[in-house]
């Protein structure tokens, strides 16, 4: 009996205090993005050395965490500005593995809630990357989720701000681990151990498809290097940083959305947008940083 | 009486330990049929335990010579290979078939052309070990450690083009090599000892596990699968899994490649992304595969990019 009522006021105790600790602590107090790791990372026995376990799982949620984060507080001032009204939230899912064989390629999915379908700024973020902001996107359109693959430097928090039209940034996270370190500072082929292929710069690729209830997906793919300006060649010379800057995509509607994006996007970087409308004949227009334009219609007839 | 059992158990214990906790990989040769074996690989994804030993190794012995069948995923895995052949004969190697390109299949082969080994493998397999050979093997190496590749390197060789089918005599013994182009890979090659009608056909078959799709064009590949049960043979050695001797037992490749493909194909054509299949957790029929889900997670994707922006 006595042992019992012990438990009990030390179980209460212990939850008086975690409890504490949440509120009364400082600017991330409402922290709470989920950390869940699909099954996948929890129980898939995979080759690396230090493989992700059910350990990982406490260990993204404390890296996710941004009081625990070393540059959080720095990239939200500069990326979203000082004086941002920054919220975590769980219901912006970023949906991307959890482990990742392929760090120069990493595709990913972020699904937006209802009331922030008419979101006015995007930024992706990857917290461990020497190149941290990947791309951000002004809509002129409503937008339900979107997606791309980015470049993935070492394991790291991903996260995803949206400013909603009252001005907060909403923030969704998610934790990603790579098997092998170097998505943004390795070469994805190297030169000297194997014959690359390079497609066409500035080639454009885009795909409609019809979702429910008249809903569209537009996918686009242009083919580009990226390059990060962190890669050598095979006389150790650094490879400059050559990348697309901005991709502006519209249909016979008008503009649907302005993209601004950076080398921690991969080669050949792909676009998603789920709009709830379909639209007609989208086109895309490409500049990148050497001030190459690309179009996927014939410029001229404008 | 029961302290000198423990003592005596120790003492055994740490004389023997050391040849286990070295990268040896402890191969054991299973009889198929006379004078025909095969070193059965770890039914395992590669790792820093089984080496990337996960494949099967065969080899025949005839009157005069000897052929082996793949050459394993590194140079220390061939030299074991060689040391038990040279065990059971002391006839020379003549010939190595290297089945197709992949890293488990084909990165032995340093060690044989130290010997004088005739090494057949079909052009197209050849172009793609070199092409991207190095690349593999950096990859494997960050990914199970650098010991399991000791003086494992990716060279090129002696090739003497070869028009299939090719026959061999291996001293009253027959052997007919065939090419299967673009099936699994751009090249795959199938052995046949005609006295035990034994066939060592590749990755065009896995028993027990997911088999994998990167280099595959799938419509072909299932044709091929039909054609080998069709064909007259006892026993039939994948390249991964146990020895197969009922023809039902080719079906869950065939099952497979036909559901990942039909699904590749389906995702491309309503453009739903591999991460949103993902999402939806695994699908019911592949869960009763080994390595399913580190072959769906891993191949899907390339599948559904391969047939995504055609």
């Amino acid at each position: 009996m006595y042992w019992e009522k012990f438990l009990i006021k030390y179980i209460l105790f212990i939850c008086v205090f975690i409890y504490s600790g949440v509120t009364l602590s400082g600017p991330f107090s409402d922290f709470k993005a989920g950390a869940e790791l699909s099954e996948e990372l929890s129980s898939s026995p995979t080759a690396k050395r230090n493989t992700p376990n059910s350990d990982s799982l406490v260990q993204s949620i404390d890296a996710l965490n941004p009081k625990n984060s070393s540059v959080w507080r720095e990239l939200q001032d500069n990326l979203l500005g000082n004086d941002a009204n920054v919220l975590f939230v769980d219901d912006i899912k970023l949906i991307m593995q959890d482990y990742i064989e392929e760090a120069h390629k990493v595709p990913l999915i972020v699904t937006l809630p209802k009331r922030l379908h008419n979101f006015k700024n995007f930024i992706l973020i990857i917290e461990n990357n020497p190149i941290q902001q990947a791309m951000s996107i002004r809509p002129y359109r409503l937008i339900e989720s979107l997606g791309m693959n980015i470049r993935l430097e070492d394991d790291s928090p991903v996260r995803a701000a949206v400013q909603g039209d009252n001005g907060i940034w909403y923030v969704g996270s998610k934790m990603a681990f790579v098997a092998s370190v170097g998505g943004c500072s390795t070469p994805a082929c190297d030169p000297s151990v194997e014959v690359c292929e390079t497609g066409t710069i500035g080639k454009i690729a885009i795909k409609q498809y019809e979702r429910e209830a008249g809903a569209e997906r537009i996918k686009l793919k242009v083919t580009h290097p990226m390059e990060t300006g962190f890669v050598t060649d095979l006389q150790g010379e650094i490879i400059p940083e050559y990348f697309v800057k901005n991709i502006h995509v519209d249909d016979n509607k008008g503009a649907i959305a302005d993209i601004t994006t950076f080398a921690a996007l991969s080669s050949d970087p792909v676009i998603l947008l789920d709009l709830p409308k379909k639209g007609q004949s989208v086109r895309v227009h490409v500049k990148d940083s050497l001030g190459l334009e690309f179009f996927s219609y014939d410029s001229n007839t404008m | 009486m029961k302290i000198f059992n423990i003592i005596l158990i120790f003492i055994l214990y740490f004389n023997v330990y050391p040849s286990f906790s070295s990268n040896d990989f402890n191969l054991v040769p299973i009889k198929v049929s006379n004078n025909v074996f095969v070193f059965v690989g770890a039914n395992e994804d590669i790792n820093n335990k089984n080496g990337g030993a996960i494949s099967n190794t065969g080899f025949i012995i005839g009157d005069d010579s000897i052929l082996v069948i793949d050459a394993g995923p590194s140079y220390i895995y061939a030299s074991n290979v060689i040391e038990i052949i040279k065990s059971f004969s002391d006839l020379p190697i003549k010939y190595l078939v290297v089945t197709h390109h992949h890293a488990d299949h084909s990165f032995g082969i340093s060690r044989y052309l130290e010997m004088d080994v005739e090494i057949i493998m079909a052009p197209a397999e050849l172009k793609r070990y070199l092409k991207y050979g190095n690349r593999s093997l950096k990859q494997l190496r960050d990914l199970i450690g650098e010991e399991w590749f000791l003086d494992t390197k990716i060279n090129s060789f002696q090739y003497k083009e070869k028009k299939y089918p090719v026959s061999l005599n291996l001293g009253n013994r027959n052997i007919l090599i065939e090419l299967y182009e673009k099936g699994h890979s751009d090249g795959d090659l199938i052995i046949k000892d005609k006295i035990s009608s034994t066939l060592f056909v590749g990755d065009l078959v896995f028993s027990g596990r997911a088999p994998t799709i990167p280099h595959a064009n799938i419509n072909n590949w299932k044709n091929y699968i039909d054609l080998i049960s069709k064909k007259n043979w006892n026993y039939l050695i994948p390249g991964h899994g146990n020895i197969i001797k009922n023809k039902d037992e080719l079906l869950p490749t065939k099952n497979w490649i036909t559901f990942i493909d039909k699904t590749a194909k389906e995702a491309s054509i309503s453009g739903i992304s591999a991460l949103e299949i993902f999402n939806e957790g695994l699908p019911d029929f592949i869960k009763e595969y080994k390595l399913a889900k580190e072959t769906w997670y891993r191949d899907l994707p390339i599948l559904i990019n391969k047939y995504e922006f055609d």
